[in-house]
């Protein structure tokens, strides 16, 4: 595949955008008291990347944003939980989003959910223990909402840049 | 990998709703061992298993676990046994997750403390003595 200059600066835009997303979410207090809940902000740049300059795009948007997001975070073995839950998010929202009639809403929430099984995972690699897995029901219903909303502000960006376009 | 970019819907409808419905589906399909597990009577004794980085620290039986410090990957937590139950009573990771979890009392439940990389978990007589039960 060959990327153009304007895809490439695009791109970098867009992972920048990611990064300083996930970095503001650190500051916010845990919405409950269990690892792994997060309103994933950054997904929102993924949906839009994934349907705006298409599927290998987004996925390097992606790798980018977690290899540069543990390296701030001077933590590898957090490259594992964010490239797994990453990369099963891309994955489930790459197939989802080429079905056609499922909105940005349906794509997100299974991108959220996939995010989730895939950092489980990454726990049980780390920890050793089937014992993390205990967590992902919970998990699960809590992507539910947490995808939901991700998907409405990027129903509301795709309804901005439309208007944009349109005048 | 070739997908072209294309314009999404932006209205939820049904086909949104199914998407909702297997995720919800699977998370009931994985809520049933641990819920059939916290609801299950209590028989005999619990053990408290701590493991770190999947290797077995300590077995003991729960009536006589007291407490107990342990200290891996950089992080030290305290394990509290009180009233039939187990929990993770101090920490000094970053997160606190395993602190707020709370206490597990049941068979089969268990506490994690990701940054330090360790796992409290309570094993019932039955899965506890099977191997050596011949």
């Amino acid at each position: 595949m060959r990327f153009s200059t304007k895809t490439i600066t695009t791109c970098a835009v867009l992972a920048a955008l990611a990064l300083a997303l996930s970095y503001l979410e650190s500051f916010f207090p845990p919405l409950l008291p269990l690892p792994g809940v997060k309103l994933g902000l950054a997904n929102i740049v993924t949906v839009y990347a994934l349907y705006a300059l298409g599927a290998s795009s987004a996925l390097a948007i992606l790798v980018v944003r977690c290899l540069l997001g543990s390296l701030f975070a001077g933590n590898a073995s957090a490259l594992l939980f964010s490239l797994l839950g990453g990369l099963a998010a891309m994955l489930v929202m790459i197939a989802l989003h080429a079905l056609p009639r499922l909105s940005v809403y349906g794509v997100s929430v299974g991108g959220a959910a996939a995010h989730n099984c895939g950092q489980v995972a990454a726990a049980m690699l780390t920890l050793g223990s089937a014992a993390p897995l205990a967590y992902l029901p919970f998990l699960l219903l809590v992507s539910v909402f947490t995808g939901a909303l991700t998907g409405f502000v990027a129903a509301l960006l795709f309804r901005a840049m439309r208007h944009a376009q349109a005048k | 990998m070739s997908t072209k970019p294309s314009l999404p819907e932006l209205r939820p409808n049904r086909y949104d709703a199914l998407v909702v419905l297997v995720v919800l589906a699977l998370a009931a399909a994985l809520a049933v061992r641990p819920f059939l597990a916290a609801r299950a009577p209590q028989s005999g004794a619990l053990t408290v298993v701590v493991s770190a980085d999947g290797q077995e620290l300590d077995r003991l039986p729960l009536a006589q676990f007291g407490t107990h410090t342990y200290t891996n990957n950089g992080y030290t937590l305290t394990v509290t046994a009180a009233d039939g139950a187990v929990s993770v009573t101090e920490s000094d990771c970053p997160g606190q997750d395993c602190v707020h979890s709370g206490a597990v009392s049941h068979a089969g439940q268990s506490i994690v403390c990701l940054p330090a990389r360790i796992v409290v978990e309570l094993v019932g007589v039955a899965d506890g003595y099977d191997l050596v039960a011949g």
